[in-house]
């Protein structure tokens, strides 16, 4: 039993594992943040629906912001599955 | 809703039709060596290279060799087909050295990147020149532009009015060029980045060359055009004495911020089309690991991987066109910043001093 | 790691098509296009400003027009006003001048009567004094055919004289 563990330890490549759950944080925190702005977008189209299309632009902008952020976090994870 | 229904089912149906032509792949496959190799599969696609590989059939691999231009004491000139005759090879990086001492040279080669900016950037020409002739033709005042020109004009005034007018201000004309240039180069190269043949197909908006050359011109932009008052915030801002005289914390930041705001469109606009092209290739390689699970399991993940793949291809055309738009709208936003007028400012100070 | 390298074959080729797409779409392709369509919008801004304006002014000249029709229509009020006092006052005026010139006449009728009247009378006394001398001549002169009784005659009038003097006296 701890034979195997030690193997298992010995064999682990930890920037791997590190680079996978690296990945997944940066999903989660993409989601949290942008769900936080899908859902301030529809209570305030839902306030003002004329005013709608350009919180939707706005919306979409910041998304894509947002979504730049994780990627360099989803990059320097991609660096750790190829490299490691 | 009876005719969606139906609709759905008979594609259903018909993708199941693929389930046998799977079989036959499976069949195909298994009596391959080895199965499919993820890594130079993906990194095929996406990575760069000294032919462009059309398709495969049988086995054999139809593509389009490319010259190589290479300086290494003189300049040589040859077909990527013809490499070794030249004495040159291929490292385990895909990128060309020499035989004999296995250093790179420098290596200003076509490839297949190249060649593609070129195609683009030729069709890019065209279709804005085109655009142009029609305003040549007739006259404004008297009639709107229908079709092509129409549809040009109209994502052209959507770019001036919402994101070159907004962001820059006050002379936007001055900056129109280079931003429309920038936002339709990048809209149509991730365009043909989502077409799978001949002439698209090549990764170029998620190479990172091409990002940075293009966040170097939003930053030469910004800071060639800069006013006086955009420097002076950076080389000493109106911060408490001791954040600037022993050691220049706040101007060594604004430094840095200067230069991680080019940086960010770079990583920004090279990461979303990179993602979005693994990812395409990841759901269609789903199909071809699948293969040797079995004709049932293969079918159904494939339907699974086709309409997923689907997905993924109108989800790439959305983030084609948003890429694009942050990008000019970011270097427009920066631009407008780098030139804003210092009176501005002091009405800011005075309202927030009040 | 040559995903995230630069290649610096690109980054040449880049550079070269690059600069040369900027300029000459910055030369004849964009400037162009977004040119006429600011003119087609600053034009059609112009026309609803035009527009904009006209309809002000057609407001305006509609509010002059009703004010001029009002004015007017006061004018015409205050005419006809003074058109029917002026009236009233002629008619006044005329039936005070006829009444003068009536009052005149008739003093002047009554004037003339009066005139007749006088001579008339006079004409009368006249005539009756003729008459009278003429009858009391006749008289006095069958009485008065002698001298004494021409004596005696005047000695009485100069008495009944002096007596109606001393009474006047």
């Amino acid at each position: 039993m701890l034979a195997i563990l030690l193997q298992a330890v010995a064999g682990a490549t930890f920037g791997k594992f590190g680079a996978a759950i690296g990945a997944g944080i940066a999903a989660i925190a993409a989601a949290i943040g942008i769900g936080k702005i899908g859902k301030s977008a529809l209570e305030s189209s839902a306030r003002q629906p004329e005013a709608a299309s350009g919180m939707r632009t706005t919306a979409i902008i910041i998304a894509a912001l947002i979504e730049g952020a994780c990627l360099f976090a989803i990059l320097v994870c991609l660096l750790g599955i190829i490299n490691g | 809703m009876h005719r969606i229904r139906s609709f759905i089912l008979w594609f259903a149906a018909a993708l199941l039709l693929l389930a046998p032509a799977t079989a036959a792949a499976a069949g195909h496959e298994a009596s391959e060596p080895g199965e499919l190799d993820m890594k130079s599969y993906i990194f095929g696609h996406i990575g760069d290279a000294y032919d462009w590989h059309i398709t495969t059939v049988n086995g054999h691999h139809i593509s389009i060799p490319l010259p190589c231009i290479v300086i290494d004491d003189g300049l040589h000139v040859f077909l990527s087909s013809r490499m070794e005759e030249n004495g040159y090879t291929l490292n385990e990086d895909g990128k060309l050295v020499n035989a004999a001492t296995g250093k790179r040279p420098v290596d200003i080669s076509i490839t297949k990147n190249v060649c593609s900016l070129i195609i683009s950037s030729i069709l890019l020409v065209v279709l804005i020149l085109l655009t142009a002739r029609w305003y040549r033709r007739h006259d404004v005042m008297k009639e709107a532009p229908k079709g092509f020109a129409g549809l040009m004009e109209m994502l052209i005034s959507m770019v001036t009015n919402d994101i070159i007018k907004e962001g820059v201000g006050k002379d936007y004309e001055k900056y129109a060029p280079y931003l429309l240039t920038a936002f339709f180069f990048i809209f149509l190269n991730n365009l043909l980045g989502i077409v799978p043949f001949f002439p698209g197909g090549a990764n170029l908006t998620g190479n990172i060359a091409v990002t940075l050359f293009l966040a170097v011109c939003t930053f030469l932009a910004v800071n060639l055009f800069g006013n006086k008052h955009y420097y002076k915030d950076i080389f000493w801002p109106e911060v408490p004495a001791w954040l600037k005289v022993p050691l220049p914390l706040m101007p060594l930041i604004e430094i840095i911020g200067m230069f991680t705001k080019p940086f960010s469109l770079m990583v920004r606009l090279f990461a979303n089309i990179l993602a979005g092209h693994i990812m395409l290739l990841g759901v269609v390689a789903v199909i071809f690991l699948t293969a040797k699970l079995g004709p049932a399991l293969n079918g159904s993940m494939s339907v699974i991987a086709v309409l997923f793949g689907v997905f993924m291809d109108i989800l790439e055309l959305l983030v084609a066109f948003i890429q694009a738009y942050v990008f000019t709208m970011l270097s427009s936003v920066f631009i407008g910043l780098s030139r804003q007028e210092p009176a501005h400012e002091h009405e800011q100070l005075e309202t927030t001093n009040n | 790691m040559s995903l995230i390298t630069p290649d610096f074959g690109l980054l040449f080729w880049m550079t070269l098509i690059f600069a040369i797409v900027f300029f000459v779409l910055a030369k004849f392709g964009f400037p162009l296009i977004t040119g006429m369509v600011k003119k087609r919008s600053d034009s059609i801004e112009q026309s609803l400003r035009d527009a904009e304006e006209a309809r002000k002014s057609l407001k305006e000249l509609a509010a002059e027009q009703k004010k001029l029709i009002e004015e007017a229509r006061k004018e015409q009020a205050r005419i006809l006003n003074e058109a029917a006092t002026a009236g009233d006052k002629i008619v006044q005026d005329a039936r005070e001048q006829a009444r003068e010139q009536t009052t005149a006449m008739i003093d002047q009728a009554r004037e003339e009567i009066r005139i007749e009247r006088e001579t008339a009378r006079r004409e009368l006394a006249d005539e009756v004094t003729n008459l009278s001398i003429e009858v009391a001549e006749k008289l006095i002169r069958g009485h008065l055919n002698s001298a004494e009784r021409q004596n005696a005659l005047i000695d009485k009038l100069i008495e009944e004289a002096r007596a109606s003097h001393k009474t006047v006296n």
